[in-house]
Protein backbone atom coordinates (compact mmCIF):
# COMPACT_ATOMS: atom_id res chain seq x y z
CA UNK A 1 0.00 0.00 0.00
CA UNK A 2 2.67 2.64 1.09
CA UNK A 3 4.78 1.65 -2.07
CA UNK A 4 1.40 2.50 -4.55
CA UNK A 5 1.32 6.23 -2.57
CA UNK A 6 4.99 6.64 -3.20
CA UNK A 7 5.38 5.75 -6.76
CA UNK A 8 2.22 7.95 -6.92
CA UNK A 9 3.52 10.87 -5.06
CA UNK A 10 6.67 10.54 -6.72
CA UNK A 11 4.81 10.66 -10.19
CA UNK A 12 3.24 13.95 -9.17
CA UNK A 13 6.09 15.22 -7.80
CA UNK A 14 7.29 15.12 -11.38
CA UNK A 15 4.48 16.24 -13.20
CA UNK A 16 4.44 19.66 -11.32
CA UNK A 17 8.30 19.64 -11.52
CA UNK A 18 8.44 21.06 -14.99
CA UNK A 19 6.75 23.50 -17.01
CA UNK A 20 4.93 20.93 -19.55
CA UNK A 21 1.87 20.90 -17.16
CA UNK A 22 1.28 24.64 -17.00
CA UNK A 23 2.14 25.26 -20.55
CA UNK A 24 -0.88 23.16 -21.43
CA UNK A 25 -3.35 24.09 -18.73
CA UNK A 26 -2.96 27.81 -19.82
CA UNK A 27 -4.19 27.13 -23.78
CA UNK A 28 -6.80 25.05 -22.03
CA UNK A 29 -8.41 27.75 -20.20
CA UNK A 30 -7.85 30.71 -22.72
CA UNK A 31 -9.37 28.52 -25.41
CA UNK A 32 -12.30 27.22 -23.23
CA UNK A 33 -13.33 30.72 -22.03
CA UNK A 34 -12.93 32.22 -26.10
CA UNK A 35 -15.11 29.04 -27.04
CA UNK A 36 -17.53 29.82 -24.84
CA UNK A 37 -17.85 33.49 -24.47
CA UNK A 38 -18.45 33.57 -28.59
CA UNK A 39 -20.99 30.70 -28.18
CA UNK A 40 -18.76 28.00 -30.22
CA UNK A 41 -19.86 26.54 -32.87
CA UNK A 42 -23.24 25.61 -31.30
CA UNK A 43 -25.22 28.44 -31.30
CA UNK A 44 -26.30 27.63 -34.93
CA UNK A 45 -27.06 24.16 -34.37
CA UNK A 46 -29.15 24.35 -31.56
CA UNK A 47 -30.94 27.70 -32.06
CA UNK A 48 -33.52 25.71 -35.04
CA UNK A 49 -33.70 23.00 -32.65
CA UNK A 50 -34.67 24.46 -29.69
CA UNK A 51 -38.02 26.21 -29.29
CA UNK A 52 -37.56 27.88 -25.64
CA UNK A 53 -36.70 31.88 -25.48
CA UNK A 54 -33.11 31.67 -24.44
CA UNK A 55 -31.76 28.05 -24.04
CA UNK A 56 -28.95 27.51 -22.13
CA UNK A 57 -26.58 26.61 -25.23
CA UNK A 58 -23.76 27.34 -22.57
CA UNK A 59 -23.86 23.66 -21.82
CA UNK A 60 -23.09 22.44 -25.25
CA UNK A 61 -20.06 25.26 -25.77
CA UNK A 62 -18.98 23.83 -22.49
CA UNK A 63 -19.35 20.25 -24.34
CA UNK A 64 -17.25 21.20 -27.12
CA UNK A 65 -14.69 22.67 -24.95
CA UNK A 66 -14.01 19.81 -22.70
CA UNK A 67 -13.71 18.08 -26.08
CA UNK A 68 -11.04 19.74 -27.26
CA UNK A 69 -9.39 19.70 -23.82
CA UNK A 70 -9.35 15.78 -24.11
CA UNK A 71 -6.53 16.45 -26.62
CA UNK A 72 -4.30 18.47 -24.29
CA UNK A 73 -5.06 15.87 -21.74
CA UNK A 74 -3.97 13.12 -23.72
CA UNK A 75 -0.21 15.11 -24.90
CA UNK A 76 0.08 16.25 -21.27
CA UNK A 77 0.15 12.11 -20.62
CA UNK A 78 2.14 11.08 -23.68
CA UNK A 79 4.69 13.73 -22.87
CA UNK A 80 4.79 12.84 -19.44
CA UNK A 81 5.35 8.94 -19.82
CA UNK A 82 7.05 9.23 -23.55
CA UNK A 83 9.29 12.05 -22.14
CA UNK A 84 10.28 9.82 -19.69
CA UNK A 85 12.20 7.80 -22.28
CA UNK A 86 13.31 10.36 -24.29
CA UNK A 87 15.47 12.21 -21.13
CA UNK A 88 16.25 8.36 -20.10
CA UNK A 89 14.79 9.45 -16.52
CA UNK A 90 12.88 6.27 -16.90
CA UNK A 91 16.10 4.15 -15.63
CA UNK A 92 15.76 5.68 -12.56
CA UNK A 93 12.10 5.15 -12.20
CA UNK A 94 12.40 1.51 -12.57
CA UNK A 95 15.57 1.72 -10.48
CA UNK A 96 13.39 3.18 -7.83
CA UNK A 97 9.92 1.27 -8.10
CA UNK A 98 9.24 -2.34 -7.05
CA UNK A 99 7.61 -2.68 -10.34
CA UNK A 100 7.01 -1.36 -14.08
CA UNK A 101 2.99 -2.47 -13.73
CA UNK A 102 3.18 -0.21 -10.78
CA UNK A 103 5.21 2.87 -12.30
CA UNK A 104 2.75 2.54 -15.43
CA UNK A 105 -0.20 2.75 -12.99
CA UNK A 106 1.04 5.49 -11.13
CA UNK A 107 1.94 7.29 -14.30
CA UNK A 108 -1.99 6.88 -15.98
CA UNK A 109 -3.11 7.97 -12.27
CA UNK A 110 -1.28 11.05 -12.64
CA UNK A 111 -2.28 11.79 -16.07
CA UNK A 112 -5.78 11.26 -14.77
CA UNK A 113 -5.78 13.82 -12.43
CA UNK A 114 -4.28 16.35 -14.54
CA UNK A 115 -6.70 15.92 -17.23
CA UNK A 116 -9.61 15.88 -14.32
CA UNK A 117 -7.20 19.81 -13.40
CA UNK A 118 -7.69 20.51 -17.49
CA UNK A 119 -11.19 19.70 -17.66
CA UNK A 120 -11.86 21.89 -14.21
CA UNK A 121 -10.08 24.96 -15.65
CA UNK A 122 -12.14 24.49 -18.90
CA UNK A 123 -15.48 24.77 -17.18
CA UNK A 124 -14.07 27.47 -14.72
CA UNK A 125 -13.32 29.25 -17.92
CA UNK A 126 -15.69 28.30 -20.19
CA UNK A 127 -18.89 29.52 -17.54
CA UNK A 128 -17.22 32.73 -16.91
CA UNK A 129 -16.94 33.51 -20.70
CA UNK A 130 -20.16 32.24 -21.28
CA UNK A 131 -21.87 34.80 -18.54
CA UNK A 132 -19.41 37.44 -19.69
CA UNK A 133 -21.02 36.81 -23.36
CA UNK A 134 -24.28 36.84 -21.84
CA UNK A 135 -25.45 33.67 -22.55
CA UNK A 136 -28.44 32.26 -20.25
CA UNK A 137 -27.72 30.81 -17.17
CA UNK A 138 -28.22 26.57 -17.40
CA UNK A 139 -29.89 24.68 -14.74
CA UNK A 140 -27.02 24.01 -12.07
CA UNK A 141 -28.01 20.26 -11.96
CA UNK A 142 -27.08 20.26 -15.82
CA UNK A 143 -23.97 21.97 -15.31
CA UNK A 144 -22.61 19.78 -12.60
CA UNK A 145 -23.23 16.57 -14.43
CA UNK A 146 -21.88 18.33 -17.81
CA UNK A 147 -18.85 18.92 -15.41
CA UNK A 148 -18.74 15.46 -13.96
CA UNK A 149 -18.75 13.83 -17.30
CA UNK A 150 -16.49 16.26 -18.59
CA UNK A 151 -13.70 15.45 -15.64
CA UNK A 152 -14.33 11.58 -15.85
CA UNK A 153 -13.62 11.38 -19.89
CA UNK A 154 -10.63 14.33 -20.08
CA UNK A 155 -9.26 12.19 -17.18
CA UNK A 156 -9.57 9.51 -19.15
CA UNK A 157 -8.22 10.60 -21.90
CA UNK A 158 -5.40 11.77 -19.42
CA UNK A 159 -4.69 8.39 -18.16
CA UNK A 160 -5.08 6.87 -21.54
CA UNK A 161 -2.18 9.00 -23.05
CA UNK A 162 0.23 8.07 -20.60
CA UNK A 163 -0.49 4.74 -20.88
CA UNK A 164 -0.03 5.35 -24.50
CA UNK A 165 3.58 7.49 -23.97
CA UNK A 166 4.43 4.28 -22.25
CA UNK A 167 3.02 1.33 -24.76
CA UNK A 168 4.87 3.58 -27.58
CA UNK A 169 7.96 4.85 -25.64
CA UNK A 170 8.97 7.19 -28.59
CA UNK A 171 7.72 10.54 -27.42
CA UNK A 172 7.63 12.28 -31.06
CA UNK A 173 6.10 9.37 -32.48
CA UNK A 174 3.46 8.59 -29.48
CA UNK A 175 2.53 12.59 -30.28
CA UNK A 176 2.27 12.06 -33.60
CA UNK A 177 0.45 8.77 -34.16
CA UNK A 178 -1.98 10.46 -31.52
CA UNK A 179 -2.74 13.82 -32.92
CA UNK A 180 -2.56 12.49 -36.18
CA UNK A 181 -5.34 10.00 -35.14
CA UNK A 182 -7.63 12.15 -32.88
CA UNK A 183 -7.80 15.00 -35.48
CA UNK A 184 -8.03 13.24 -38.55
CA UNK A 185 -7.71 9.59 -38.55
CA UNK A 186 -10.88 8.61 -36.33
CA UNK A 187 -13.06 11.34 -38.31
CA UNK A 188 -12.47 9.86 -42.11
CA UNK A 189 -13.19 6.19 -40.00
CA UNK A 190 -16.39 7.79 -38.89
CA UNK A 191 -17.74 9.05 -41.93
CA UNK A 192 -16.81 5.74 -43.69
CA UNK A 193 -18.64 4.03 -40.89
CA UNK A 194 -21.45 6.28 -40.72
CA UNK A 195 -22.18 6.49 -44.74
CA UNK A 196 -21.37 2.40 -44.59
CA UNK A 197 -23.92 -0.25 -46.06
CA UNK A 198 -25.07 -2.53 -44.08
CA UNK A 199 -26.44 -0.24 -41.27
CA UNK A 200 -25.38 -2.11 -38.46
CA UNK A 201 -21.73 -1.31 -39.49
CA UNK A 202 -22.66 1.84 -39.31
CA UNK A 203 -23.45 2.33 -35.22
CA UNK A 204 -19.28 1.65 -34.91
CA UNK A 205 -18.59 4.75 -34.77
CA UNK A 206 -20.01 5.61 -31.73
CA UNK A 207 -17.88 3.04 -30.24
CA UNK A 208 -14.76 4.67 -31.16
CA UNK A 209 -12.20 6.48 -28.57
CA UNK A 210 -12.82 9.99 -29.91
CA UNK A 211 -16.38 9.19 -30.49
CA UNK A 212 -17.53 8.02 -27.57
CA UNK A 213 -15.66 10.76 -25.19
CA UNK A 214 -18.26 12.99 -27.19
CA UNK A 215 -20.99 10.70 -27.16
CA UNK A 216 -20.78 11.28 -23.69
CA UNK A 217 -19.65 14.62 -23.41
CA UNK A 218 -22.78 15.97 -25.75
CA UNK A 219 -25.38 13.42 -24.30
CA UNK A 220 -26.03 15.74 -21.74
CA UNK A 221 -26.28 18.63 -23.16
CA UNK A 222 -28.39 17.38 -26.13
CA UNK A 223 -31.14 16.09 -23.38
CA UNK A 224 -31.47 19.36 -21.78
CA UNK A 225 -31.39 21.19 -25.39
CA UNK A 226 -33.31 19.49 -27.39
CA UNK A 227 -35.29 16.87 -25.05
CA UNK A 228 -35.16 13.44 -24.71
CA UNK A 229 -36.91 12.50 -28.21
CA UNK A 230 -34.52 14.73 -30.41
CA UNK A 231 -31.43 14.80 -27.69
CA UNK A 232 -29.71 11.27 -29.72
CA UNK A 233 -30.35 12.79 -33.45
CA UNK A 234 -28.17 16.43 -31.87
CA UNK A 235 -25.39 13.83 -30.48
CA UNK A 236 -25.40 11.76 -33.51
CA UNK A 237 -24.73 15.28 -35.53
CA UNK A 238 -21.91 16.89 -32.90
CA UNK A 239 -20.06 13.62 -32.62
CA UNK A 240 -20.56 12.38 -36.34
CA UNK A 241 -21.88 8.96 -35.28
CA UNK A 242 -25.09 6.86 -36.20
CA UNK A 243 -27.27 5.44 -32.91
CA UNK A 244 -25.14 7.19 -30.32
CA UNK A 245 -25.34 4.81 -26.92
CA UNK A 246 -26.17 7.11 -23.69
CA UNK A 247 -23.65 9.20 -22.17
CA UNK A 248 -22.98 6.58 -19.19
CA UNK A 249 -22.75 3.77 -21.65
CA UNK A 250 -20.24 5.71 -23.81
CA UNK A 251 -18.30 6.37 -20.66
CA UNK A 252 -17.59 2.92 -19.92
CA UNK A 253 -16.55 2.45 -23.83
CA UNK A 254 -14.38 5.39 -23.64
CA UNK A 255 -12.80 3.63 -19.76
CA UNK A 256 -12.12 0.19 -21.98
CA UNK A 257 -10.55 2.02 -24.89
CA UNK A 258 -8.43 3.21 -21.93
CA UNK A 259 -7.99 0.36 -19.89
CA UNK A 260 -7.13 -1.79 -23.18
CA UNK A 261 -4.29 0.54 -23.67
CA UNK A 262 -3.15 0.47 -20.25
CA UNK A 263 -2.82 -3.76 -20.78
CA UNK A 264 -0.81 -2.71 -24.08
CA UNK A 265 1.44 -0.42 -22.41
CA UNK A 266 1.54 -3.09 -19.50
CA UNK A 267 3.07 -5.78 -21.71
CA UNK A 268 5.04 -3.49 -23.98
CA UNK A 269 6.60 -1.73 -21.43
CA UNK A 270 7.04 -4.64 -18.84
CA UNK A 271 9.45 -6.61 -21.90
CA UNK A 272 11.18 -3.49 -23.18
CA UNK A 273 14.66 -2.89 -22.70
CA UNK A 274 15.91 -0.06 -21.22
CA UNK A 275 19.37 1.03 -22.53
CA UNK B 1 11.76 -5.98 2.89
CA UNK B 2 11.16 -9.00 1.38
CA UNK B 3 11.86 -12.05 3.00
CA UNK B 4 12.95 -13.99 0.39
CA UNK B 5 16.19 -11.84 0.29
CA UNK B 6 19.20 -12.96 2.12
CA UNK B 7 20.80 -9.90 2.80
CA UNK B 8 24.05 -10.68 2.37
CA UNK B 9 25.05 -7.69 -0.16
CA UNK B 10 26.48 -10.41 -2.51
CA UNK B 11 25.67 -9.78 -6.50
CA UNK B 12 26.04 -12.79 -8.56
CA UNK B 13 25.98 -13.22 -12.37
CA UNK B 14 25.66 -16.63 -13.92
CA UNK B 15 26.17 -17.40 -17.19
CA UNK B 16 24.45 -14.32 -18.13
CA UNK B 17 24.12 -13.64 -22.21
CA UNK B 18 22.19 -10.93 -24.56
CA UNK B 19 22.05 -11.54 -28.34
CA UNK B 20 21.09 -8.60 -30.44
CA UNK B 21 19.97 -10.30 -33.08
CA UNK B 22 23.34 -12.50 -34.09
CA UNK B 23 25.17 -10.69 -32.14
CA UNK B 24 26.20 -11.54 -28.72
CA UNK B 25 26.70 -8.43 -27.05
CA UNK B 26 27.33 -10.59 -23.42
CA UNK B 27 28.54 -14.03 -24.58
CA UNK B 28 28.21 -16.25 -20.87
CA UNK B 29 29.81 -13.90 -18.42
CA UNK B 30 29.89 -15.47 -14.76
CA UNK B 31 31.84 -13.56 -11.99
CA UNK B 32 30.08 -12.67 -8.14
CA UNK B 33 30.23 -9.13 -6.52
CA UNK B 34 31.14 -9.65 -2.48
CA UNK B 35 30.07 -7.04 0.18
CA UNK B 36 33.21 -5.60 2.06
CA UNK B 37 35.07 -5.38 -1.27
CA UNK B 38 35.60 -3.27 -4.39
CA UNK B 39 35.12 -5.07 -7.71
CA UNK B 40 36.32 -3.36 -10.82
CA UNK B 41 34.42 -4.61 -13.37
CA UNK B 42 36.86 -3.71 -16.48
CA UNK B 43 36.66 -3.79 -20.00
CA UNK B 44 37.50 -1.74 -23.29
CA UNK B 45 34.30 0.88 -24.59
CA UNK B 46 31.65 -1.79 -26.27
CA UNK B 47 32.67 -5.04 -24.56
CA UNK B 48 29.28 -5.53 -23.15
CA UNK B 49 29.99 -3.52 -19.47
CA UNK B 50 26.99 -1.79 -19.87
CA UNK B 51 24.79 -4.29 -20.97
CA UNK B 52 25.80 -6.75 -18.19
CA UNK B 53 25.04 -3.95 -15.67
CA UNK B 54 21.77 -3.28 -17.12
CA UNK B 55 20.78 -6.37 -16.66
CA UNK B 56 21.70 -6.62 -13.22
CA UNK B 57 19.67 -3.94 -12.46
CA UNK B 58 16.69 -5.52 -14.80
CA UNK B 59 16.53 -3.17 -17.15
CA UNK B 60 17.63 -5.04 -19.92
CA UNK B 61 16.02 -8.88 -20.15
CA UNK B 62 19.05 -11.26 -20.90
CA UNK B 63 18.74 -13.62 -23.62
CA UNK B 64 20.14 -16.87 -20.97
CA UNK B 65 21.56 -16.65 -17.62
CA UNK B 66 20.61 -14.91 -14.60
CA UNK B 67 21.56 -12.13 -12.14
CA UNK B 68 20.63 -12.47 -8.19
CA UNK B 69 21.27 -9.91 -5.73
CA UNK B 70 20.78 -11.00 -2.40
CA UNK B 71 19.62 -14.21 -3.88
CA UNK B 72 17.14 -12.89 -5.56
CA UNK B 73 16.95 -11.36 -9.37
CA UNK B 74 16.42 -7.51 -8.93
CA UNK B 75 12.56 -7.95 -10.33
CA UNK B 76 11.75 -9.64 -6.84
CA UNK B 77 13.55 -7.23 -4.73
CA UNK B 78 10.36 -5.48 -2.74
CA UNK B 79 12.21 -1.92 -2.15
CA UNK B 80 15.11 -2.09 -4.78
CA UNK B 81 16.48 1.31 -4.32
CA UNK B 82 17.06 0.66 -0.61
CA UNK B 83 18.97 -2.40 -1.33
CA UNK B 84 20.75 -1.40 -5.11
CA UNK B 85 21.72 2.42 -5.50
CA UNK B 86 23.01 2.60 -9.61
CA UNK B 87 24.77 5.40 -11.29
CA UNK B 88 24.07 4.65 -14.70
CA UNK B 89 26.03 6.15 -18.14
CA UNK B 90 24.45 8.94 -19.22
CA UNK B 91 21.64 8.38 -16.56
CA UNK B 92 19.10 11.05 -17.41
CA UNK B 93 17.56 14.05 -15.92
CA UNK B 94 15.09 16.26 -17.46
CA UNK B 95 16.79 19.09 -18.21
CA UNK B 96 14.18 21.64 -17.28
CA UNK B 97 13.64 20.12 -13.68
CA UNK B 98 16.00 20.97 -10.82
CA UNK B 99 18.15 19.05 -8.95
CA UNK B 100 16.03 19.20 -5.80
CA UNK B 101 12.55 18.34 -7.69
CA UNK B 102 14.60 15.07 -9.22
CA UNK B 103 15.39 14.18 -5.67
CA UNK B 104 12.05 14.73 -4.15
CA UNK B 105 10.95 12.53 -6.94
CA UNK B 106 13.16 9.85 -6.18
CA UNK B 107 12.46 9.87 -2.65
CA UNK B 108 9.02 9.94 -3.21
CA UNK B 109 9.14 6.32 -5.10
CA UNK B 110 11.61 4.97 -2.63
CA UNK B 111 9.67 6.07 0.59
CA UNK B 112 12.31 7.98 1.88
CA UNK B 113 12.04 11.35 4.17
CA UNK B 114 12.62 14.18 2.25
CA UNK B 115 15.25 15.30 4.74
CA UNK B 116 17.04 12.96 2.90
CA UNK B 117 17.01 15.19 -0.39
CA UNK B 118 18.82 17.77 1.67
CA UNK B 119 21.32 15.19 2.82
CA UNK B 120 22.05 13.77 -0.18
CA UNK B 121 22.62 16.88 -1.62
CA UNK B 122 25.53 18.15 0.59
CA UNK B 123 26.74 14.76 0.52
CA UNK B 124 27.99 15.29 -3.56
CA UNK B 125 27.96 19.03 -2.89
CA UNK B 126 25.59 20.35 -4.97
CA UNK B 127 23.54 22.35 -2.18
CA UNK B 128 24.93 25.46 -3.85
CA UNK B 129 23.37 24.67 -7.07
CA UNK B 130 20.14 22.50 -6.32
CA UNK B 131 17.74 24.62 -7.13
CA UNK B 132 19.23 25.21 -11.10
CA UNK B 133 17.59 23.20 -13.67
CA UNK B 134 19.97 20.25 -14.65
CA UNK B 135 19.84 21.51 -17.91
CA UNK B 136 22.58 23.12 -17.46
CA UNK B 137 24.61 21.05 -14.99
CA UNK B 138 28.18 19.90 -16.78
CA UNK B 139 28.86 16.18 -16.59
CA UNK B 140 30.48 15.89 -13.62
CA UNK B 141 28.14 17.57 -11.89
CA UNK B 142 25.41 15.13 -13.46
CA UNK B 143 27.46 12.37 -12.25
CA UNK B 144 27.58 13.92 -8.25
CA UNK B 145 23.40 14.27 -9.03
CA UNK B 146 23.23 10.50 -10.25
CA UNK B 147 25.45 9.29 -7.51
CA UNK B 148 23.09 11.40 -4.72
CA UNK B 149 20.26 9.42 -6.31
CA UNK B 150 21.97 6.24 -5.66
CA UNK B 151 22.42 6.93 -2.09
CA UNK B 152 19.45 8.18 -1.58
CA UNK B 153 17.78 4.62 -0.27
CA UNK B 154 21.23 3.60 1.89
CA UNK B 155 21.08 0.70 -0.44
CA UNK B 156 23.94 -2.03 0.57
CA UNK B 157 24.77 -2.67 -2.93
CA UNK B 158 26.36 0.04 -5.15
CA UNK B 159 26.59 -0.29 -8.93
CA UNK B 160 27.91 2.63 -10.99
CA UNK B 161 29.34 2.11 -14.52
CA UNK B 162 32.08 4.80 -15.59
CA UNK B 163 31.55 7.09 -12.51
CA UNK B 164 34.70 9.37 -13.65
CA UNK B 165 33.88 10.13 -16.30
CA UNK B 166 33.33 13.83 -16.47
CA UNK B 167 35.08 14.41 -12.97
CA UNK B 168 38.00 16.38 -12.34
CA UNK B 169 40.61 14.76 -10.74
CA UNK B 170 39.45 15.81 -7.66
CA UNK B 171 36.06 14.57 -7.71
CA UNK B 172 38.00 11.37 -8.95
CA UNK B 173 39.64 10.99 -5.85
CA UNK B 174 36.72 12.23 -3.68
CA UNK B 175 35.05 9.25 -5.43
CA UNK B 176 37.18 6.28 -4.83
CA UNK B 177 37.54 7.68 -0.84
CA UNK B 178 34.02 7.38 -1.60
CA UNK B 179 33.79 3.81 -2.49
CA UNK B 180 36.35 2.54 -0.43
CA UNK B 181 34.60 3.86 2.53
CA UNK B 182 31.35 2.42 1.41
CA UNK B 183 32.73 -0.68 1.34
CA UNK B 184 34.43 -0.61 4.44
CA UNK B 185 30.99 -0.64 6.04
CA UNK B 186 30.35 -4.37 4.78
CA UNK B 187 28.62 -3.39 1.71
CA UNK B 188 29.57 -3.56 -2.01
CA UNK B 189 30.72 -2.52 -4.78
CA UNK B 190 31.05 -3.00 -8.42
CA UNK B 191 32.11 -0.26 -10.96
CA UNK B 192 32.95 -0.21 -14.46
CA UNK B 193 35.83 1.57 -16.31
CA UNK B 194 37.93 1.11 -19.64
CA UNK B 195 40.43 2.21 -18.19
CA UNK B 196 42.74 0.26 -15.29
CA UNK B 197 44.46 2.86 -13.85
CA UNK B 198 41.20 4.29 -12.87
CA UNK B 199 39.57 1.84 -10.56
CA UNK B 200 43.43 0.23 -9.61
CA UNK B 201 43.96 2.21 -6.55
CA UNK B 202 39.87 1.42 -6.05
CA UNK B 203 39.36 -1.93 -6.76
CA UNK B 204 40.41 -5.14 -4.34
CA UNK B 205 38.57 -7.71 -7.02
CA UNK B 206 38.73 -7.37 -10.92
CA UNK B 207 36.45 -8.71 -13.53
CA UNK B 208 37.75 -8.39 -16.79
CA UNK B 209 35.88 -8.66 -20.00
CA UNK B 210 36.11 -8.06 -23.82
CA UNK B 211 34.03 -8.90 -26.75
CA UNK B 212 31.39 -9.88 -24.42
CA UNK B 213 33.13 -12.74 -22.62
CA UNK B 214 34.48 -12.64 -19.21
CA UNK B 215 38.90 -13.05 -19.61
CA UNK B 216 40.11 -12.35 -16.05
CA UNK B 217 38.40 -12.54 -12.62
CA UNK B 218 40.22 -12.49 -9.68
CA UNK B 219 42.27 -10.18 -7.30
CA UNK B 220 44.45 -7.44 -8.90
CA UNK B 221 47.45 -9.30 -7.12
CA UNK B 222 46.88 -12.60 -8.37
CA UNK B 223 47.08 -10.59 -11.88
CA UNK B 224 50.42 -8.49 -11.28
CA UNK B 225 51.79 -12.38 -10.17
CA UNK B 226 50.01 -13.81 -13.36
CA UNK B 227 53.27 -12.84 -14.84
CA UNK B 228 56.41 -14.09 -13.81
CA UNK B 229 59.08 -11.29 -13.69
CA UNK B 230 61.70 -11.60 -16.33
CA UNK B 231 64.94 -9.59 -17.21
CA UNK B 232 65.20 -7.82 -20.48
CA UNK B 233 67.98 -8.12 -22.19
CA UNK B 234 69.96 -6.22 -25.19
CA UNK B 235 73.45 -8.62 -26.38
CA UNK B 236 75.11 -9.25 -29.58
CA UNK B 237 74.35 -12.95 -30.29
CA UNK B 238 71.02 -13.92 -28.60
CA UNK B 239 71.04 -17.08 -30.02
CA UNK B 240 74.30 -17.96 -28.23
CA UNK B 241 72.97 -16.23 -25.13
CA UNK B 242 69.68 -18.28 -25.06
CA UNK B 243 72.01 -21.81 -25.44
CA UNK B 244 73.66 -20.76 -22.64
CA UNK B 245 70.75 -19.93 -20.30
CA UNK B 246 69.18 -22.90 -20.68
CA UNK B 247 72.31 -24.67 -19.97
CA UNK B 248 72.55 -22.63 -16.96
CA UNK B 249 68.99 -23.52 -15.56
CA UNK B 250 66.83 -21.03 -17.21
CA UNK B 251 65.20 -22.32 -20.37
CA UNK B 252 62.25 -19.68 -20.50
CA UNK B 253 63.15 -17.22 -22.74
CA UNK B 254 61.31 -14.87 -25.15
CA UNK B 255 62.29 -12.78 -28.17
CA UNK B 256 60.92 -9.52 -27.65
CA UNK B 257 59.70 -7.63 -30.90
CA UNK B 258 62.76 -5.29 -30.35
CA UNK B 259 65.08 -8.20 -30.72
CA UNK B 260 65.46 -7.90 -26.95
CA UNK B 261 65.68 -11.46 -24.72
CA UNK B 262 62.67 -11.81 -22.13
CA UNK B 263 64.32 -13.79 -19.60
CA UNK B 264 62.39 -15.35 -16.58
CA UNK B 265 63.54 -17.84 -13.77
CA UNK B 266 66.28 -15.42 -13.54
CA UNK B 267 67.80 -12.33 -11.94
CA UNK B 268 69.93 -9.59 -13.38
CA UNK B 269 72.81 -10.73 -11.81
CA UNK B 270 72.87 -14.93 -13.09
CA UNK B 271 72.13 -13.70 -16.94
CA UNK B 272 75.07 -11.24 -16.82
CA UNK B 273 77.00 -13.94 -15.18
CA UNK B 274 75.67 -16.82 -17.68
CA UNK B 275 76.50 -14.25 -20.69
CA UNK B 276 80.03 -13.09 -19.57
CA UNK B 277 80.54 -16.78 -19.49
CA UNK B 278 79.56 -17.49 -22.82
CA UNK B 279 81.67 -14.55 -24.09
CA UNK B 280 78.34 -12.61 -25.05
CA UNK B 281 78.70 -8.67 -25.05
CA UNK B 282 75.59 -7.53 -23.04
CA UNK B 283 74.48 -3.71 -24.45
CA UNK B 284 71.67 -3.22 -21.99
CA UNK B 285 69.77 -5.55 -18.94
CA UNK B 286 66.88 -4.59 -17.15
CA UNK B 287 63.99 -5.74 -14.94
CA UNK B 288 60.89 -6.12 -16.88
CA UNK B 289 58.39 -3.87 -14.73
CA UNK B 290 54.89 -5.49 -14.60
CA UNK B 291 52.73 -3.18 -16.41
CA UNK B 292 49.39 -3.52 -15.31
CA UNK B 293 47.78 -1.28 -17.97
CA UNK B 294 49.56 -2.92 -20.51
CA UNK B 295 48.31 -6.80 -18.70
CA UNK B 296 44.90 -5.54 -19.49
CA UNK B 297 45.73 -4.65 -23.11
CA UNK B 298 46.62 -7.78 -23.18
CA UNK B 299 43.96 -9.47 -22.18
CA UNK B 300 41.43 -7.38 -23.70
CA UNK B 301 42.74 -7.87 -26.87
CA UNK B 302 42.68 -11.63 -26.30
CA UNK B 303 46.31 -12.26 -26.50
CA UNK B 304 46.85 -13.67 -23.22
CA UNK B 305 43.75 -15.80 -21.56
CA UNK B 306 42.93 -16.61 -18.17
Amino acid sequence: MGAVTGVLRSEFRKMFSTRLWWGLLIPVAVLSGLLNLFGGLFTGAFATLSAGDTPPLLLGSLAYSLSLTTVFAAVHGIVASAGEFRHRTVTTTYLTARSRGRVLLAKAAAGAVMGALFAGAAVSTGVLGGLAGSAAVPPVGALLSVTAVGLAVVALWGALGAALGVAIGNQVAALVVTLVYMLVVELLVSVLLTGADPAPFAQFAAYLPVNSGDVALYGIPADVLAGPVAGPAVVELLAGVSAPPPWWAALIVLAAWTAATAVVGWFVGARRDVT
Amino acid sequence: MDDRQDRSGRVVVDGLTKRFGAVAAVDGVSFSVEPGAVTGFLGPNGSGKTTTLRMILGLVAPTTGGCRINGVPFAALRDPARVVGAVLEAQGFHPARTARRHLLACAAAIGVPDAAVDVGLGAVGLVDVADRFVGGYSLGMKQRLALAVAMLGDPQVLILDEPANGLDPEGIAWLRAFLRAFARQGRSVLVSSHLLAEIEQTADHLVVITRGRCVYRGGLDQLRGSRRPRVLVACSAPARLAHALALAGMPEVDTLPDGRLGVAGGDAVRVGDTALAAGVAIYGLADERIDLEQLFFQLTSGRWGP
